[in-house]
């Protein structure tokens, strides 16, 4: 498949699930694709199938029918143990809240995907080191998920998943736990690795703040592309 | 970071939960550490006392005496075979004795029984369980003289005090009925009423020739060895180094009631153990269950950044194999000055059972103390951890089994 720099790539895709009775359908054969260094927002109001298709862009979910692809790869025809590789390496997740494993300092959360991909003790270090920098947490390698504030820790979760240079972050709500200021400083943090290390970020969000930091803008409605603008 | 190590802190999340089942698998050692331990002890203690009562761990007999006991049949070549049988590695003892049905009289009173004919020099009070029991008196100096040594029950049925006379009478190899006078030189008392009250200690020339033997020939060769475990296997190595014309027996076919008696309570001790395993081993699962279950989210963030259901599946098991180990240490901690103990002072029953009690005609030590074997130490540490590790198997396979998006959507 020639790529043309397409990170990612869905082509009607449709979600259903079944709640008892009922069949609902999150994503309502939905295309788009995202290129290399996009900041982007998807959005809508609650239900409308945005972390749906973070999910599946994650490797988390698979579509019911359609395609999705990520850097040429069709994801639904993946193994389970492909799916845990390509998350590993390609893919970098920030979630809304409880994103950092509790028993291990700032240092060792940002190093944590290094490890599954068994990198040498040296380059985990040059890498981490230079990640908790870049995110604004240099010195503070040492401590504990409660010895930060939630900014802080957030700043970790975006350390641990740039730091494998992934093909795309996807960021669920992430700014939805913390004040503005944090906020703020956090959108700066990934705008800045965006601009400067080029990488891609796919946000899902309704908060106005991160919408009004992207450069492209796609709203979903009912499962299904209600518009989609570039800045 | 790796495994092990987030495994280790993961359990310290919840300390008094942890430690608490660290305690169920300790207490789950101790016990099993004094079950066995009391066992080991007790059952090698009721072996060696039965075979110092006669029989030996090992015996060498006649061919068929065994099925059959009678004076008529006898071993020759003694002192040779107790020679070359001393020799063998792991052989403490070796001795001949002859062994049979008598009838015993005094003045007012006759009774039939058993006697123990046996050589003086050659029996000592830790191969010879009478002569430990000897409660007056002393036994008989020689091997033909006219001393001889009864149980005091015998004593109290025919009337017998020190230096009171006793004829006792049996049947010859020419089967003829022979007897012979002698006095009451000493008196034992094992508590076992039917020993107690049967068994008689004779001078074994004295018995020789009023048998018709020759100096070298007796009932049995009784072999006692350091170890009664390897009875069977020394019963074989004898069998085939020395054991032409004759029965090479292990004491688990010549002495059955208390071989019996032993399996039976062993069975009964070890399926107890497996049962409280088994209730230890649930209690284990449900809290490593409920510490999984209280982590789907984290779990499901795991996997989401590229954890394999595999990689969950060995971190789960590395946490029970470090509380089965914490549970492990604290257990021999607990059960080290414990075992010292009672394997020193022993624990006395003597109180709770003033009249005694035997299994198979053998006195059961109620003192009892506790010895474990090299290999129950193994075993009892082994299935400790492994049954620790067990519990942990479907917890584990829980949480790589759940789909991440399921666990993400966890609050």
């Amino acid at each position: 498949m020639n790529l043309d720099g397409i990170i990612v790539k869905l082509d009607g895709v449709t979600k259903t699930y079944n709640e008892g009775q009922l069949e609902v359908t999150a994503v309502n054969n939905l295309s788009l694709e995202l290129k290399k260094g996009e900041f982007t927002v998807i959005c809508g109001p609650s239900g409308s199938g945005k972390t749906t298709i973070l999910n599946m862009l994650g490797g988390l979910d698979l579509p019911s029918s359609g395609k999705l692809f990520l850097e040429g790869r069709e994801i639904e025809k993946l193994s389970r143990s492909k799916l845990s590789e390509m998350r590993r390496d390609r893919i970098g997740f920030v979630f809304q809240a409880y994103n950092l494993m509790p028993v291990l300092t700032a240092y060792e959360n940002a190093e944590f995907v290094l490890n599954l991909q068994g990198r040498s003790e040296e380059e985990k270090r040059v890498k981490v080191m230079k990640v908790l920098a870049d995110v604004g947490l240099g010195g503070m390698e040492d401590r504990m998920p409660n010895e930060l504030s939630g900014g802080q820790q957030q700043r970790v979760a975006i350390a641990r998943a740039i730091v494998t240079e992934p093909a795309i972050v996807l960021a669920d709500e992430p700014t939805a736990n913390v004040d503005s200021a944090t906020a703020d400083s956090l959108l700066d943090v990934m705008e800045k690795l965006n601009k400067e290390e080029g990488v891609t970020f796919l946000f899902s969000t309704h908060d106005q703040r991160v919408m009004d930091r992207a450069r492209r803008i796609i709203r979903i409605k009912d499962g299904k592309l209600d518009s989609d603008v570039r800045k | 970071m790796n495994l092990w190590k987030m495994a280790w802190r993961n359990i310290w999340r919840r300390k008094r939960r942890t430690f608490i089942t660290c305690f169920s698998v300790s207490f789950g050692l101790l016990y099993a550490v004094l079950s066995t331990g009391f066992g080991d002890w007790g059952y090698t203690k009721l072996v060696d006392d039965s075979a110092s009562m006669g029989y030996g761990h090992v015996t060498f007999e006649p061919i068929d005496y065994n099925i059959s006991p009678s004076l008529d049949k006898r071993i020759s070549g003694t002192n040779e075979l107790k020679d070359r049988v001393r020799a063998v590695d792991g052989v403490a003892k070796v001795i001949d004795r002859i062994m049979g049905q008598a009838m015993f009289a005094s003045a007012s009173k006759s009774v039939g029984g058993m006697f123990f004919a046996i050589d003086p020099a050659q029996e000592s009070k830790e191969y010879n369980l009478f002569l430990k029991k000897m409660v007056k008196g002393e036994l008989f100096s020689t091997t033909d003289g006219k001393g001889v040594v009864v149980g005091t029950k015998l004593a109290e049925k025919l009337g017998l005090r020190m230096g009171k006379k006793l004829i006792y009478t049996f049947t010859d190899v020419d089967g003829e009925i022979v007897s012979e006078i002698a006095r009451v030189s000493g008196m034992f008392k094992t508590g076992v009423d039917e020993v107690d009250g049967a068994m008689v200690l004779l001078p074994i020339d004295r018995v020789r020739n009023i048998l018709g033997y020759r100096p070298d020939e007796a009932t049995l060769v009784a072999v006692i060895i350091d170890d009664q475990r390897r009875a069977g296997g020394m019963a074989m190595k004898l069998d085939s180094l020395f054991g032409d014309g004759m029965d090479v027996l292990p004491f688990t076919e010549t002495q059955k009631d208390v071989t019996s008696m032993i399996f039976m309570d062993k069975s009964m001790n070890y399926l107890f153990q497996i049962f409280l395993g088994l209730l230890v081993s649930a209690g284990i699962l449900n809290t490593i269950l409920m510490a999984v279950l209280e982590r789907t989210r984290e779990f499901g963030i795991m996997m989401a950044i590229g954890m394999s259901p595999k990689k969950l599946f060995q971190l789960v098991l590395a946490e029970s194999f470090w509380i089965g180990l914490v549970g492990l240490v604290m257990g021999i901690v607990i059960s080290s000055p414990i075992y010292y103990y009672f394997s020193t002072t022993g624990l006395d029953l003597t109180g709770s059972v003033p009249d005694g009690y035997s299994a198979g005609n053998v006195p059961f030590e109620l003192v009892m103390k506790i010895k474990l074997f090299p290999e129950s130490v193994v075993v009892i540490l082994g299935t400790v951890f492994l049954l620790t590790l067990l519990a942990g198997l479907y917890p584990a396979y829980k949480a790589g089994k759940v789909p991440p998006v399921e666990s993400l959507r966890v609050i």
